[in-house]
């Protein structure tokens, strides 16, 4: 080994704001590759949805004729499967926190000169391109299947504030948990309530009118149902038919964004709430 | 000002574990400063509070003048730790990770860049710099931590039993490494370690830690004045306490000889090896082995923190 270099003088300290921005930039480009380095957890994810969108929609739509409406079954269920596909990318996302916190350099950023909150949106940040992509092709793959898309640049900017506030609010759960849980295998076993059980209620394959009135007013107050009804209205249902079946109310524009004033407030609250609890679990 | 000031540093955990005990120290800018002491000591507690990721209970920390509670940022900025596990990516390669510390810590690219340029050649990882850190060897992966602390620069650095888990030879690279690192100007380093030779080795002070308190602190060469060169070491059948007290009694023990086990240590003190033995044999005492050695920093650990029956004697 050779001698020890020259020490040098310590940089001249940025205003906050810019650090802040830089360190936020180098989070999310240091979490965008490790999850370039693991390709299967960008794929993986996509497999069941794709599944559920190219094979199971279209051979219900030929046994049972559809919803006997103008909507398309299969980009009804294509969306419905973006209900899956979310959570899905989510949770394994928040594996990745713990992978971090066990045996990754999680140690290293909290000793690091930056907010600690700023490693969750670092995080969220990569999540949120990465369900971009997974949704794109999602849906792509439906569209080459047969699936009829009502495309408008008003019907995409709901599709995607909807899917994007979803996004934020499964991840928020997410790392939440990640915070929580002491060990993998106990986050794994959560995974299928988390990102599963509330889609089976939510309205995915059938409208939520469908259900039992005890589960038709269960699925109103589950964010995903509103998430789905909004990404439906912005691809799929111009009518509003689902928002129909949660409000109840003749204005369809009103109810769009009441459903995201819902998805919004639950994802700001459980970012809050995941960056609280990083922060807690960070320092004893 | 002194790049480590601590003064009434208590942690005690929810059901009242006490992990440290109010513990106070200064280090100044350049000092090699050692904390010793073994697993359960409240050291790591200690390095915890010193780098934020532990709340002190009561107390006052700061490095290079920065409260570590109250500017908890401005801490973090002029410090770097060297964790006791690997905290690396492994995913990313060498250079990923040395890169990311200097963007988090704020160097500007191409400061970063040239020192990364230099670290990576003075630890030797030249050739390892650009592949994943998953395919590094122990004493590589270590090495790179290291780099990984000093690309900063930071005025303090910590380095959490660095030495841990590694085999001789790598231990004996890396103890060249970090003695190296004392020629760096302004750096600060705060060693934590349970090997005593390290110590003796390294730094210019040591503080030894028992039970979450500071139990002797001064230069190795201060501690060890106390014992003088030579240690009369007596392995008794019977018992050791009471082989002591009598020892003592007969003037061939000081205040300073403590036993531990069956074994008793015994500083000579300048008095001959052999009239030490003939006294000892003199008093009754039976012993079943005798050794003479020099007193190394082992033996001042084990007077200060396993001296019970000395204590008792």
């Amino acid at each position: 080994m050779a001698a020890t270099p020259v020490a040098l003088p310590l940089p001249a300290a940025k205003p906050a704001r810019a650090r802040a921005i830089s360190a936020l930039a180098t989070l999310a480009r240091r979490r965008a590759a490790l999850t370039a380095a693991n390709p299967r957890q960008i794929l993986v994810p996509l497999l069941t949805p794709i599944l559920f969108a190219t094979v199971i929609a279209p051979a219900l739509k030929t046994a049972l004729g559809g919803l006997h409406t103008n909507i398309d079954y299969t980009a009804f269920v294509s969306v419905g499967t973006v209900g899956l596909l979310v959570p899905l990318a989510a949770t394994f996302a928040g594996l990745s926190v713990l992978v971090d916190r066990d045996s990754g350099a999680q140690r290293e950023l909290l000793a690091a000169p930056v907010p600690r909150g700023l490693l969750v949106i670092g995080n969220l940040l990569v999540v949120l391109a990465m369900c971009a992509f997974q949704v794109v092709a999602l849906i792509g793959v439906a569209a080459l299947r047969g699936a009829d898309f009502h495309v408008t640049a008003s019907g995409i900017a709901w599709f995607a504030g909807a899917a994007v506030l979803f996004a934020v609010f499964m991840y928020g759960i997410a790392e939440t948990l990640a915070s929580r849980m002491p060990q993998q295998e106990e986050y794994i076993a959560a995974t299928p309530v988390i990102a599963i059980v509330p889609w089976f209620f939510a309205g995915a394959l059938f409208p939520i009118a469908a259900l039992p009135a005890a589960l038709t007013a269960f699925a109103k107050v589950l964010p995903l149902t509103h998430a789905m009804a909004l990404m439906r209205y912005g691809l799929v249902d111009p009518k509003g038919t689902g928002l129909h079946d949660i409000w109840g109310m003749s204005n369809t524009t009103v109810e769009a964004f009441l459903s995201l004033g819902v998805v919004l407030a639950f994802a700001a609250v459980l970012t809050l709430v995941a960056i609280r609890m990083f922060s807690r679990s960070a320092v004893r | 000002m002194n790049a480590i000031e601590i003064a009434g540093l208590r942690k005690t955990y929810p059901g009242g574990v006490e992990a440290v005990r109010g513990i106070g120290f200064d280090v100044v800018p350049g000092e090699v400063f050692g904390l010793l002491g073994p697993n359960g000591a409240g050291k790591s507690t200690t390095i915890g509070m010193l780098t934020t990721t532990i709340v002190p209970t009561a107390g006052r920390a700061r490095l290079d003048g920065h409260d570590v509670a109250a500017d908890p940022l401005a801490a973090r900025r002029v410090s770097s730790v060297v964790f006791q596990e690997a905290v690396v990516d492994r995913g990313l390669t060498g250079r990923a990770n040395l890169e990311l510390h200097g963007r988090l810590w704020g160097i500007p690219a191409e400061r970063a860049a040239l020192r990364i340029s230099e670290l990576t050649e003075a630890l030797g990882l030249s050739e390892q710099i650009d592949r994943a850190v998953g395919s590094y060897s122990g004493g590589q992966r270590r090495r790179l931590e290291i780099a990984r602390a000093l690309v900063s620069n930071p005025r303090v650095l910590f380095l959490d039993e660095p030495t841990v888990g590694l085999d001789p030879r790598i231990r004996h690279e890396l103890l060249d490494v970090i003695a190296s690192l004392r020629a760096r100007e302004e750096m600060t380093i705060l060693l934590t370690t349970h090997y005593l030779d390290e110590a003796q080795r390294l730094c210019d002070r040591v503080a030894i830690m028992h039970r979450g308190e500071i139990v002797g602190l001064d230069t190795p060469a201060a501690l060890l004045a106390d014992l003088g060169d030579e240690i009369l070491e007596l392995r008794v059948s019977g018992d050791a306490g009471a082989a002591l007290m009598t020892l003592r009694e007969r003037g061939v023990a000081t205040d300073v000889a403590f036993a531990v086990g069956s074994t008793l240590t015994i500083p000579l003190a300048g008095r001959p090896a052999a009239d030490a033995i003939t006294a000892v044999n003199d008093s009754g005492v039976r012993a079943a082995g005798v050794t003479t050695r020099a007193s190394t920093l082992d033996d001042v650990y084990l007077r200060l923190t396993g001296s019970e029956l000395a204590a008792a004697a």
